[in-house]
């Protein structure tokens, strides 16, 4: 009996997705109907899943599977933002959707869950393999474990993984302790906690940027970078979601997972290979390098923000307070900055400014490494722009790779000028990149964690963020201190200042 | 009359184009003043005068965004005096959501037969250096002439469509260890793995030994599609019985494999490639392949690649059985 199959060609075909069934707790939800259904779409639009493969959603929401499956059509047709719908694709698709109502809490979900699953691999020959995707609240994530392994579905014929979406905790402690209660059911190598950025192709490209080329690596240490900016700015408020953000704020719902992983991206060790573990290991030791501040540390280092109402665009827009579901006393962060160093030999003493926010000019998220400058000054001060080199990687909108440098204005003078070179990822891979969501779930499906969060990585940033997170507990701030539509707080300026950078208008 | 082209002037007006461009104003309005300049290859494409040059040069410019080229179209305008001409301009587009555009250079060369000779020499120069040369042959006329093998010689990779050339012709360029790709091959990647993908199911790939038959029936165009096919098969599974056959009901290629109880079926309806096994159907997305998507995934390849080798090889003792 062959064991490989015979007929794989791995130059061109796409990677495929093995035959299992992903479970959906959380079916009814958002994320299921926005993200997770779209991407397992085009995912069958692209002839990526094998041909059994099925979902089996579930939520508390009574509705049979045609019920679920006209629902997952309308999601599908609204939010596949670049996807062709096709019919037949579709028909073809839907006949593997599946629902079961239940409560997490109630152990019969999970007996009924077994007995379906038992029918669907024999009607679907889905070989055993199940994946489990909470998209429900974090509260619930440890119910839900529990409740599989008390089932026995937990283990099987096939392989079995369990996603869980962020937050993974709402500190160290915590987050500990949800570990240990997957733990108890799934092994840690099975456990996938999904972090989307990481899934984004900009993010991943940073990889290929450092370590697949030569040139670049030698000066990316304390002796050539002044400092690293990472911003990501949203120009939208809470979007309704007041209530739910006003428990996690800016720095724990994007600080601590998203732009930790993405500075641990951009920062870490070139890893012995480009296996699973040796990657999330050279990531992990990043995060574990990163200094955990004192109190007088974090005053001077790090600077909450709440946006106050304004008008922009001649539009009148909120402030946090005046959001539906939001304590008019509210102390929430909608705008979170700090400065990290870490304490290797690579980067010592080279500052980490890591900015995120709600109610920002514009949408963005980049990273801007700014170089020294010539160790030499042989321009005098009228010979125009000083301004340093500056590499920037632009994670979205507009995709790339720029680097700015001086050059010779043309004429009699030695007048300098500041140029950019731009590599556009979209233009010069004019493809279609596949959603975050795409790549995750292939991954996850394939068993490469590669892109996923481990729990060690989680822990080390909480160790980073919770000190933070308790100083700031502790204080009263004068919000709002912000205006809706500018760039922060003047005292995430002031941060820097202190060592004689500004942040980039990006 | 002779007239020819000096390669020094061509690359003279590229610069003054890209110069012009850079200008305020050169870019259109909404856009950034300046363009990005993109190119990852050098794409040397070959088709006679009387080919659909309007359709022609849609393709390139549809594969510019994925694939950015200098870009040299050599008109083959047959017999005559030998004359040699050349116009230079730019392809260029602004991308959805981006405020500046991006720019290809496109230079077109018309030959005479009397002027073949002459075309490597005008080619080289125009190369961009340090980047894969790529030639796409679309005349079968050219591939058959001795002219042919200096202009092949210069590229890293040439691109044939063996659905207008014999095979053997292919497998001639393939001997003399040029780097070659062939559309007819290329029509059934889509194909190959959805049936690659039946076998990922470890329940069909443990029946994998019981099959005993492949039959390949075909559309009169696709009689090499249909060898390539069945090479790559009987590549995996070397004790099959095989068929391959002309079917005026069918519209580009169906594949079945069966034996032992086991039968896997792949036909395309309209848009949609259909895959039954023992009994349970599932289609998927397979729209009729054009130049472009064709192209697309050729020139996203410029190294060796062994399955089509393998499966050259074997179908020219598909097609030749004698030898």
């Amino acid at each position: 009996m062959p064991t490989d199959n015979p007929f794989q060609d791995p130059l061109r075909f796409e990677r495929h997705v093995p035959e299992c069934v992903v479970v959906i707790f959380g079916a009814n939800g958002d994320l299921t109907r926005r993200k997770l259904l779209p991407a397992l779409y085009r995912l069958a639009y692209d002839r990526r899943l094998s041909a059994g493969f099925a979902v089996v959603g579930i939520s508390r929401t009574p509705l049979s599977d045609t019920q679920f499956r006209e629902r997952m059509l309308e999601a599908v047709k609204q939010f596949s933002e670049d996807t062709t719908f096709d019919a037949d694709v579709w028909n073809s698709f839907a006949e593997g959707l599946f629902y079961i109502p239940g409560d997490i809490g109630d152990a019969g979900l999970y007996t009924r869950l077994a007995a379906r699953l038992a029918e669907i691999e024999s009607a679907r020959q889905t070989g055993g393999s199940v994946m489990f995707y909470l998209s429900t609240q974090p509260s619930q994530y440890a119910s839900a474990a529990q409740g599989l392994g008390a089932a026995g579905l937990g283990k099987g014929k096939g392989w079995r993984r369990l996603v869980v979406e962020k937050p993974f905790g709402h500190d160290l402690a915590s987050a500990r302790e949800l570990s240990g209660r997957l733990h108890e059911v799934f092994d840690e190598s099975d456990v996938y906690r999904i972090d989307h950025y990481l899934g984004k192709e900009t993010v991943q490209n940073i990889l290929a940027f450092r370590f697949g080329n030569g040139i670049f690596e030698p000066l990316w240490n304390r002796r050539y970078v002044a400092h690293v900016q990472i911003t990501a700015a949203e120009s939208i408020g809470v979007e309704g979601r007041g209530a739910y953000y006003q428990e996690a704020g800016a720095l724990a719902d994007m600080i601590q997972n998203h732009l930790l992983q993405v500075m641990a991206t951009i920062a870490m060790e070139p890893s012995a290979s480009f296996r699973s573990t040796s990657v999330r290991d050279e990531r992990s030791k990043l995060l574990r390098s990163i200094r955990p501040m004192t109190p007088d540390e974090i005053r001077r280092n790090s600077v909450p923000g709440q946006y106050g109402p304004a008008r922009i665009g001649g539009q009148d827009v909120l402030g946090f307070l005046q959001e539906p579901g939001v304590r008019p006393d509210s102390q929430t962060d909608t705008y979170a900055a700090a400065t990290f160093f870490v304490e290797n030999w690579r980067w010592a003493g080279v500052p980490f400014y890591v900015r995120t926010g709600k109610r920002l000019p514009k949408r963005v998220t980049e990273i801007a490494i700014q170089f020294n400058p010539a160790p030499l000054a042989i321009f005098g001060e009228g010979d125009g722009d000083r301004s340093p080199n500056l590499l920037i990687v632009r994670i979205q909108p507009e995709e790339g790779i720029s680097l700015k440098f001086l050059s010779k204005r043309p004429g009699s003078g030695m007048d300098l000028r500041p140029v950019s070179m731009d590599f556009n990822y979209g233009s010069s891979f004019g493809e279609r990149s596949p959603s975050a969501y795409e790549t995750l779930l292939v991954d996850a499906m394939i068993g490469d964690a590669t892109l996923y969060t481990r729990q060690d990585m989680v822990e080390a940033s909480w160790s980073v963020v919770e000190p933070i997170q308790n100083v700031w507990r502790e204080t009263r701030f004068d919000f709002p201190n912000y205006d809706a539509g500018s760039w922060g707080p003047a005292a995430a300026g002031d941060m820097l200042a202190r060592r004689g950078h500004v942040w980039r208008r990006p | 009359m002779t007239s020819t082209v000096n390669p020094e002037r061509v690359l003279r007006e590229l610069a003054g184009l890209w110069a012009s461009a850079g200008q305020p104003g050169g870019a259109e309005d909404g856009a950034e003043a300046g363009v990005l300049r993109a190119c990852t290859m050098t794409l040397v494409v070959a088709a006679e005068d009387g080919h659909d040059w309007q359709g022609l040069g849609e393709t390139i410019a549809a594969l510019m965004p994925e694939h950015p080229a200098r870009a040299i179209l050599i008109r083959l305008t047959g017999a005559g005096d030998r004359a040699l001409s050349g116009l230079v301009s730019a392809q260029c587009w602004l991308p959805s959501g981006q405020r500046r555009h991006i720019c290809c250079e496109q230079v077109e060369i018309a030959a005479s037969d009397a002027a073949l000779a002459d075309l490597p020499s005008v080619v080289r120069p125009l190369a961009v250096p340090d980047l894969p040369v790529v030639l796409w042959c679309r005349s079968a006329r050219l591939a058959g002439m001795p002219e042919f093998d200096a202009l092949a010689a210069r590229a890293g990779k040439v691109i044939v469509d063996s659905q207008e050339l014999p095979l053997g012709a292919v497998a001639r360029l393939a001997a003399r260890g040029t780097l070659v790709g062939d559309l007819a091959w290329t029509r059934i990647t889509r194909w190959r793995e959805t049936l690659s993908l039946v076998f990922e199911n470890r329940h069909n790939l443990a029946r994998l030994g019981s099959l005993t038959n492949l039959s390949v029936a075909h559309s009169a165009p696709m009689a090499n599609t249909a060898a390539y096919m069945a090479a790559w098969i009987s590549n995996a599974l070397p004790n099959l019985e095989i068929s391959i056959a002309p079917d005026p009901q069918c519209d580009s290629l169906r594949v079945t494999l069966a034996g032992g109880g086991f039968r896997v079926e792949l036909e395309r309806h309209q848009d949609r490639l259909a895959v039954t096994v023992d009994g349970l159907s599932r289609c998927a997305n397979l729209p009729l392949l054009n130049d472009y998507s064709l192209m697309r995934e050729e020139l996203g390849i410029v190294r060796r690649d062994p399955v089509f080798d393998a499966a050259l090889a074997r179908a020219l003792q598909l097609a030749y059985p004698s030898g």
